[in-house]
């Protein structure tokens, strides 16, 4: 299973961003097992690049290639079944079902294609101090909370690549800690490749490879 | 995933106003109902009109003339069928098989011989014996013979018998005496010069109007006495499957021939039944077109109301096509019922109008006609489809677009 960048950049960006990136017009292979920081002040095209990896946008120039086979060019039934088990994500801007309670939320990622059993799911809501918030009405939790309820959606599902766009930007430090255990934890428990794209470099996460975009 | 639509159905159908979705089931029903009805009763048509023309070979035997105008009296050709008008005729889906009747073209004169002082200027016809429908064997004629066989109508017989004879003080003839009379026919050619035949009624028709002898003796008179075969045709008679049948009619007003009405009188009836029937039926269709487009529109509405959820649903890996297969499954249930409903309502008519308006005929069913349950299976599954297209549709649209 592998993840493939070729000569990739965003219409939107100019040919010179290339020379200062080590992604933008290079070509990278991301494979199982991974664990790839990719650091990037703002505005330089972290969600634009997790975007385009996750099959949600096609404004690049290059090739995105999961398994040889070019993004761009699956439909959209490809598309749902590989977002359902092959590539999992935490967007920077959640995306979560706010009028909908935090149990809910993750129960409609989880029916999707479980993985683990259901109670894993308060046992995780637990680690990352949430589970009292179950019965609430996400729109209702603080963004702090929000951001854990997206990072445990996110491991309800089998994945070979863990998609992370600046997943800590509003938990204190003792969370992020907390939650990037969890996430590691899961992601060893399927060999699989994680992609985390911060502002800068997180010291907990043991990343194999270091990218600056 | 099968289990998984329960979590996300209140994020998705999201009710819209209650009473257009009524509105638009109750309009469903209400097309379905009539177009079921209309197809029913078009069937019932066919089945009471069938019956009704049913003749003892299967056959209606209906004699067509033109019509004698104003503009036409005095103008025999006009007046006359020409071979191609015949061949037009016997090319047409409905004619089985058409005859000319031919008349006499010479001076004929009958007399009742030795029973009753009685002579008069006569005519006299030859058809195929096809279309004779009392045939005995004795109708045979060839050159030498000296007698002629008669078939002659039996209402000519009927108006001897109750206006002519009384009023004459002439005797009435009962069917076994007639065949026992020797009329004499006097044939005159070009002349005036008389040869005599005998004549002897073999038999009488119920229908065909005239006075008939074997097409054999006809061709030969004609020949004979009038110099040449008759080739001139004022009256035709058309084989048909069924006399009432909605082309025959109208091909006969449409070259505007004449025939005997009464024979036809059902079909037009039939004809304008069927086109009250087929009016209903397709104001029933476009009720039901009405109904369904309602219906779309509402879960349009639906659809558009849960647009945000829908995307997000589809960012994070619910598929389109099993999203538009369980959301619009939603609805089967109702259009089931829907179709069920229509279909009960329509048997209850349907025995209504069987027991108490035809009073259990038996060439009608109670049951309802096959063709009433198939539309009603293709409708299901037209709406079903339909629905399901249209909401896959949509969702594709949005899964293009989930920024």
């Amino acid at each position: 299973m592998q993840l493939r960048i070729q000569n990739l950049l965003p219409t939107y960006f100019e040919e010179s961003k290339k020379s200062q990136s080590d992604i933008w017009g290079k070509d990278l292979v991301f494979s199982k097992g991974e664990l790839i920081k990719i650091v990037a002040p703002s505005g330089s095209g972290k969600t634009s690049l997790i975007h385009f990896l996750y099959g949600m946008r096609n404004t690049y120039e290059g090739a995105v290639t999961y398994d040889n086979k070019l993004i761009k060019q699956f439909n959209q039934e490809q598309l749902a079944s590989i977002r359902a088990k092959k590539i999992s994500i935490v967007f920077q801007d959640l995306r979560l079902f706010t009028d909908q309670t935090v149990e809910k939320n993750l129960l409609i990622k989880h029916h999707l294609q479980p993985f683990q059993q259901e109670n894993k799911i308060k046992e995780m809501t637990e680690r990352l101090g949430i589970s009292s918030k179950l019965e609430s009405q996400c729109g209702q939790c603080s963004y702090g909370e929000q951001q854990r309820i997206a990072i445990i959606r996110s491991l309800l599902q089998p994945f070979d690549f863990l998609l992370l766009d600046e997943p800590f930007s509003h938990l204190d430090n003792d969370n992020a800690v907390k939650a990037m255990e969890l996430i590691l934890e899961e992601a060893a428990l399927r060999n699989a490749c994680v992609l985390f794209a911060d502002l800068e470099r997180f010291n907990p996460y043991p990343q194999t490879r270091l990218l600056k975009l | 995933m099968s289990n998984s639509f329960h979590i996300i159905k209140p994020l998705l159908l999201k009710a819209g106003s209650h009473s257009s979705r009524i509105l638009s089931f109750a309009g469903l029903a209400t097309g379905v109902l009539l177009l079921f009805c209309c197809v029913q009763m078009y069937f019932n048509l066919q089945q009471l009109t069938k019956k009704n023309s049913i003749r003892k070979n299967g056959y209606d035997y209906i004699a067509i003339r033109k019509s004698v105008t104003n503009e036409t009296m005095g103008q025999k050709k006009l007046n006359m069928f020409s071979s191609g008008e015949i061949a037009d005729i016997r090319k047409q889906p409905f004619a089985d098989a058409v005859a000319p009747l031919v008349a006499n073209n010479f001076r004929v004169q009958l007399s009742a011989g030795s029973l009753f002082d009685f002579q008069t200027d006569f005519f006299i016809e030859a058809i195929d014996n096809d279309f004779i429908d009392t045939l005995p064997d004795s109708f045979l004629w060839s050159e030498g013979d000296a007698t002629v066989p008669m078939i002659i109508s039996s209402d000519f017989i009927e108006l001897y018998n109750t206006a002519f004879a009384p009023g004459y003080g002439l005797p009435q003839l009962s069917d076994a005496t007639i065949s026992t009379v020797v009329f004499t026919i006097i044939c005159y050619d070009r002349n005036q010069i008389p040869v005599e035949f005998k004549g002897n009624i073999v038999a009488q028709s119920d229908r065909l109007n005239s006075f008939l002898v074997p097409k054999t003796f006809l061709d030969w008179a004609n020949k004979k006495f009038g110099g040449a075969v008759a080739t001139d045709v004022s009256r035709l008679f058309i084989k048909t499957k069924d006399a009432n049948n909605a082309s025959f009619l109208k091909y006969i007003d449409s070259k505007h021939y004449r025939i005997n009405k009464d024979k036809t009188l059902f079909g037009r009836a039939k004809q304008i039944m069927q086109g009250v029937v087929t009016g209903l039926g397709i104001f029933g269709l476009m009720v039901v077109v009405l109904a369904l487009m309602l219906f779309s529109f509402y879960l349009q509405l639906m659809i558009a109301r849960s647009k945000d959820n829908l995307q997000l649903l589809l960012t994070l890996g619910y598929a389109p096509g099993w999203l538009s297969k369980k959301m619009s499954g939603q609805f089967i249930p109702v259009y089931i019922y829907i179709v069920l409903i229509a279909l009960v309502l329509t048997q209850l008519f349907q025995f209504l109008f069987h027991k108490y308006v035809m009073y259990d005929r038996p060439e009608l069913s109670t049951m309802l006609h096959i063709s009433v349950f198939i539309l009603a299976v293709l409708l299901t599954v037209l709406t079903i489809v339909a629905n399901f297209r249209m909401v896959k549709k949509i969702l594709y649209r949005f899964g293009m677009n989930q920024l």
